[in-house]
């Protein structure tokens, strides 16, 4: 049994040991965690495809397409006013589509990893207008998340 | 402001008319040179976007008032004025059909700068009310609130909390006495946060002091890109008082191509006084950092990949040789596109189109020109270094079916640095 993970290093160093159809599959859990920041359906069906195993290569790429144009539309375009609840969902999204990147564009940080980044960014959102403080929930969530897999 | 009107915009276009633009009206040769230049003519085939035609309004104004022969005309009921039809003819040449790329100024024979003529004519189209209304938000955003994009600083604030805790890095604001005040602009603080990342990555790495201003934490300027001297002199002003109060030694402006024209070569002239400090585009700096063995890179990505030169940082900025120079330590198989550097090709969305939702259509059409540039490549990466051309790229890109992932130069080298334990991450 895998020892709790506390801190981003071990959080880091346990994702590093993940071959890319793992790394796929934590991410989406760490997306699900933030699924209802985002009201796009295309977020949700771009997960099914990247827990999925065995996938023929035109599904996956038919869901990468779609996931991108989700994440570029959800954008906040250049000089528009901004809405930081809107932006949230830009993120989670940039996080599914982190899932489904193709391996070796991750620039060395792994699909899980980018996903959780995008996934607490899309909790800091909420933050931007606030008081409220979610950073520290979501890394945690993600580390229980992440000691769960590891465990099962 | 005051209400606009069309004779507060022609009062407003005369009162741009100086010498450099006297000359410039009576040195044009139409030799259509500047029409080829301009991607909205080359990729339109309309005539109307010739360059020198968006100022059409202007010189009639010029030879109206300013000339014998044109007061001649007038007099005999000749000349064509500018009322109220003129305007709105010509906003979306003005304002959809140029990105104030500057490419036509490089290529006129005699030297006309007709890409800085427009931007003079923009300031009477905003004064007699005709400029679209994603800038005149933008612009009434960075007034009121200090971000066209409405960012306030707890935004910022958070998401400097999120960085920190991410990777255990300092990201100082208000730091009295830093060597570097770090600009952003809305677009990275909300699209992309791994630009600061990177800067704080890269600044922990270098052993440099630097550090954000609370008052003046934005680099963009809907002031220039909307065409009101005013907004753009005031929103210059804040950046220049920042860094007066902290006392910084330079001012790094981001990976944003319209804000380093505004805060580099515009800004001292706006505010009417030299600047106490250096302005540098974040690509200068990071040059000089790796010339200096301040910042040490291991690996090089070997995806064969181009960069695409903001016009604003290449042909008007002078900032063409440095991201070469990174590229070039990172990167195994970076390729030019034809036309690379100086005489790059726009992305079609600088200048205020991007913020212009009416010139959405017109914009992709201009794209045409850097998806054939990319095509001739094949490559498997595009990098550019701001973060309008970056959007603007990806919708291009996105339209035409194309798979190309775009990355910004200062996240990519900020990935090469060589591994420092004192990071988290």
């Amino acid at each position: 049994m895998m020892s709790t993970i506390s801190n981003d290093k071990q959080f880091r160093d346990a994702l590093n040991g993940l071959n890319a159809q793992q790394q796929r599959l934590v991410g989406a859990l760490f997306v699900e965690n933030v699924l209802g920041l985002s009201n796009d359906p295309r977020v949700a069906q771009s997960l099914v495809v990247a827990k999925g195993t065995d996938l023929a290569e035109d599904v996956v790429n038919l869901a990468r397409r779609s996931i991108k144009a989700a994440c570029l539309e959800a954008h906040t375009r250049c000089g528009a006013d901004g809405e930081w609840t809107d932006q949230a969902g830009y993120f989670v999204a940039r996080a599914a589509e982190a899932c489904l990147e193709p391996e070796g564009r991750s620039q060395g940080k792994g699909a899980a990893w980018k996903a959780a980044m995008s996934a607490r960014m899309a909790r800091t959102c909420l933050a931007a207008d606030s008081d409220e403080d979610a950073h520290d929930t979501e890394s945690q969530a993600q580390y229980q998340i992440l000691t769960s897999y590891l465990d099962a | 402001m005051s209400a606009p009107s069309v004779e507060k915009g022609i009062q407003a276009i005369k009162g741009q008319i100086d010498a450099p633009v006297a000359s410039f009206f009576s040195a044009c040769v139409h030799c259509g040179l500047c029409a080829e230049a301009c991607l909205f003519y080359t990729e339109t085939g309309d005539p109307k976007y010739t360059p020198i035609n968006k100022v059409e309004p202007m010189r009639r104004i010029w030879e109206r008032e300013y000339t014998l022969f044109g007061k001649a005309k007038a007099a005999l009921g000749l000349s064509k004025e500018v009322d109220a039809d003129t305007f709105a003819e010509w906003e979306t040449l003005v304002y959809d059909g140029c990105t104030l790329c500057g490419r036509c100024s490089l290529v006129c024979p005699v030297g006309n700068d007709i890409s800085g003529m427009i931007r003079k004519i923009r300031e009477g189209f905003a004064a007699a009310g005709y400029a679209p209304e994603g800038l005149i938000g933008a612009s009434t955003r960075a007034v009121e609130i200090g971000s066209p994009m409405g960012v306030k600083l707890p935004a910022v604030q958070a998401q400097i909390k999120h960085l920190q805790k991410n990777t255990g890095l300092d990201v100082p604001i208000d730091a009295k006495g830093a060597e570097y005040l770090v600009l952003l602009s809305s677009m990275e603080i909300m699209n992309f946060p791994e630009y600061l990342e990177a800067i704080a990555r890269i600044m922990h790495q270098a052993g440099k002091s630097w550090t954000i201003a609370s008052k003046a934490f934005e680099a963009t300027n809907s002031g220039i890109q909307i065409g009101v001297s005013d907004i753009a002199k005031l929103l210059v002003s804040r950046v220049v008082d920042a860094a007066d109060e902290l006392g910084v030694k330079t001012v790094i402006s981001p990976e944003c191509g319209h804000a380093f024209t505004a805060i580099r070569w515009d800004g001292a002239n706006l505010i009417g006084r030299p600047y106490g400090f250096e302005v540098k585009h974040i690509l200068e700096v990071l040059d000089e950092f790796v010339k200096k063995g301040l910042i040490k890179t291991e690996g090089m990505e070997d995806a064969k990949l181009t960069y695409h030169d903001p016009c604003q940082i290449a042909r008007k900025g002078g900032v063409v040789e440095q991201p070469r120079n990174l590229l070039n330590r990172i990167a195994s198989n970076f390729v030019e596109m034809e036309d690379a550097g100086e005489m790059n090709w726009c992305c079609g969305g600088g200048g205020g189109v991007s913020a212009n939702e009416r010139a959405d259509e017109l914009k992709l059409t201009a794209f045409n020109r850097k998806k054939a540039q990319l095509e001739a490549l094949g490559v498997d990466t595009l990098v550019t270094a701001c973060a309008n051309c970056r959007l603007t790229l990806e919708e291009g890109l996105e339209e035409n079916n194309m798979d190309i992932p775009i990355v910004g130069l200062t996240e990519m080298l900020a990935e090469y640095l060589v591994e420092d334990d004192k990071e988290q991450a």
